[in-house]
């Protein structure tokens, strides 16, 4: 369905996109992953033809974007970071406008308004100023205009920034729905967002894809956090004399105390070595109750740096 | 083109622009015909006409100074450039729309004349070929205004950039007069011109060949027309040049009620070109 091949984009010296290849295939919901600044909002705006790469072709449904523009635009609903709205005008003249300049046959334009506000939960402000609407009714609205005329193509830039969590499940919610008869691609800063809706997830990175494979894979391989944070009531030196005794454990490190009498530790283990027990084992031989444990979720720039040095890896 | 046409003529009064241009422009034109024709009993109407052109210089950076910013600032310029919409359609439709609101002033303005007629006779049809060279005339400072309003994501620079660009269409006859008239510098006037062409055309295309290339052909035409055809070309070329930019001068034939095709023709030429300008500057923007 989409087909990225070869794609750079430069701005002077600066590499945004560097020669990025992959494809999406028709239903695909593909999550993009990335830092800030890693290219992911460039990729979109050339795949939607808002700017043109300086090196590559991107094909939309057999259609080029520089041969054939109207016809790739035609089946591309674009949410980008910032919702393309026009503040001075209600909801219902703003969606009338995107209907006409995306050239939709009009015979089912009122069925159609009403399907696209009902689905994106808009209908109640309709008739109310853009400009005077709530960040994540703003969103929505944005949301509403990608939907414009049924396109195959669905490309969302970070939909569920701003929003407050009630919300943001909303729009995941929504998002898995048209799932089913779109081709969507997304983007986030967010893991966990991307995968609760994505089959499929491309992270990149600097410009380059670092990775690409579904969720499940992608956290087998990045692995589950090998990092332990235990909260322990005994004095500091035994607990840590305590830890290092331990077999597989790497190293520990002491947080100081955050309740009184007790101690908080970070402790690392070797990979693909589960020490939670025998910490468990230590500490209650010697007498010290663990009041907290748990493991340390990875962090972005951990998982960054976790793909980008097995990628490294792989290659020498 | 039609839908980008009919939002922007709406943001004009959902916005105060357009009634400031409005009220600026009729309010400047009640004065002078209050001034030339009631205060003194005058039917001439067309000299009002000729004589409230300055209020362009104003009224023309208001009414396109936010044309091509405003979409820039409100990021919904992503929504028209991803839309199946092409390039010219928008700027045709925003162009149209800036031209539609200065007829609505000029259908107001229409009143005047009207009004004379009551206490005497009136001109008919100088006044409308009055009209129609006003109305040309506005249309390629509105084109100029578009222009401008591309190259910039700032309103005030656009405006301010604006109206130095008309004041400068305005005062060029002043300046065409004070230019040498001799050969050599119509000579050198015609070189820089070549190698300017040449620097445009490097610059789109970014191939030195064909930019090169473009400022020979210059100098081979400057070359050929000094000895193969007319020695004399050169005489008084600076003045001439600049007199293609002489909005104000083909508008007096206007004045004097002269409906000729000539000054038509010249003006819808001139909006043509700034309107081609301006798409070539935003699908230069997109690619680079």
């Amino acid at each position: 369905m989409i087909k990225v091949e070869n794609v750079t984009k430069r701005y002077g010296q600066h590499v945004a996109v560097d020669n990025l290849n992959f494809t999406v295939d028709e239903g695909e919901v593909v999550g993009f992953l990335g830092p800030n600044g890693a290219g992911k909002s460039t990729t979109m705006n050339i795949i939607t033809g808002y700017i043109s790469a300086t090196e590559g072709s991107v094909t939309v449904d057999g259609y080029d974007i520089l041969d054939n523009p109207e016809e790739v635009k035609k089946r591309i609903g674009y949410l980008p970071e910032f919702p393309p709205l026009y503040l001075d005008m209600t909801v219902k003249e703003y969606l009338d406008f995107v209907f006409e300049i995306k050239k939709v046959d009009k015979k089912n334009k009122k069925q159609d308004m009403e399907r696209i506000m009902e689905l994106v939960r808009i209908t109640d402000v309709q008739n109310r100023l853009i400009k005077n609407l709530s960040k994540g009714y703003k969103q929505r609205v944005g949301l509403a205009q990608a939907l414009v005329g049924n396109p195959s193509v669905l490309i969302l830039d970070e939909p569920t920034v701003g929003l407050d969590p009630k919300q943001i499940i909303e729009i995941r919610n929504l998002i898995k729905d048209l799932g089913r008869k779109h081709t969507i691609i997304l983007s986030s800063h967010i893991l966990p967002e991307v995968s609760a809706v994505c089959e499929r997830v491309i992270i990149i990175n600097k410009g380059k894809i670092v990775a690409s494979d579904t969720p499940e894979n992608l956290s087998r391989r990045l692995g589950e956090s090998s990092k332990l944070s235990l909260r322990v009531a005994a004095p500091e030196k035994q607990v840590i004399k305590v830890l290092r005794d331990v077999a597989g454990i790497k190293y520990v490190e002491a947080q100081g105390a955050k309740e009184p009498d007790t101690i908080d530790v970070w402790v690392e283990a070797e990979k693909d070595i589960d020490v939670r027990k025998p910490i468990f084992h230590a500490l209650s031989r010697a007498g010290y109750p663990i009041l907290q444990m748990k493991s340390m979720d990875l962090t972005l720039e951990e998982i960054f740096l976790q793909v980008t040095t097995q990628e490294n890896g792989e290659v020498s | 083109m039609l839908a980008v046409y009919k939002r922007e003529l709406k943001a004009y009064f959902t916005s105060s622009i357009g009634f400031i241009f409005m009220g600026f422009f009729l309010l400047l034109s009640g004065f002078f015909f209050a001034m030339t024709n009631v205060f003194s009993a005058s039917p001439n109407y067309n000299s009002v006409l000729g004589n409230i052109t300055f209020i362009f210089l104003i009224a023309v950076p208001i009414l396109t100074m936010r044309l091509m910013p405003e979409d820039k600032r409100q990021r919904t310029d992503q929504l028209l450039y991803t839309s199946p919409l092409s390039i010219t359609g928008i700027v045709l439709g925003k162009y149209f729309a800036a031209v539609t609101v200065f007829l609505l002033t000029l259908l107001i303005t229409c009143l005047y004349p009207i009004i004379i007629s009551f206490f005497g006779d009136i001109a008919v049809w100088e006044i409308v070929g009055g009209y129609i060279g006003f109305l040309l005339l506005g249309s390629s400072f509105i084109a100029i205004g578009l222009f401008v309003s591309s190259l910039t994501e700032n309103q005030m620079i656009a405006a301010v950039i604006t109206f130095s660009s008309l004041l400068f269409v305005w005062i060029i006859d002043w300046v065409a007069q004070g230019l040498p008239t001799d050969r050599v510098s119509g000579i050198v006037f015609a070189a820089i011109l070549a190698l300017a062409a040449g620097g445009f055309v490097y610059y789109n295309t970014k191939n030195i060949y064909v930019g090169v290339a473009t400022t020979l052909v210059g100098a081979a035409i400057i070359v050929g027309t000094y000895f193969l055809a007319d020695k004399y070309f050169f005489d008084g070329f600076i003045v001439r040049v600049f007199e293609w930019f002489s909005l104000l001068k083909r508008y007096e034939e206007f004045q004097m009620g002269v409906l000729s095709l000539s000054p038509i023709v010249y003006y819808i030429t001139f909006s043509a070109a700034f309107v081609f300008l301006t798409i070539r500057v935003i699908e230069k923007k997109r690619w680079s």
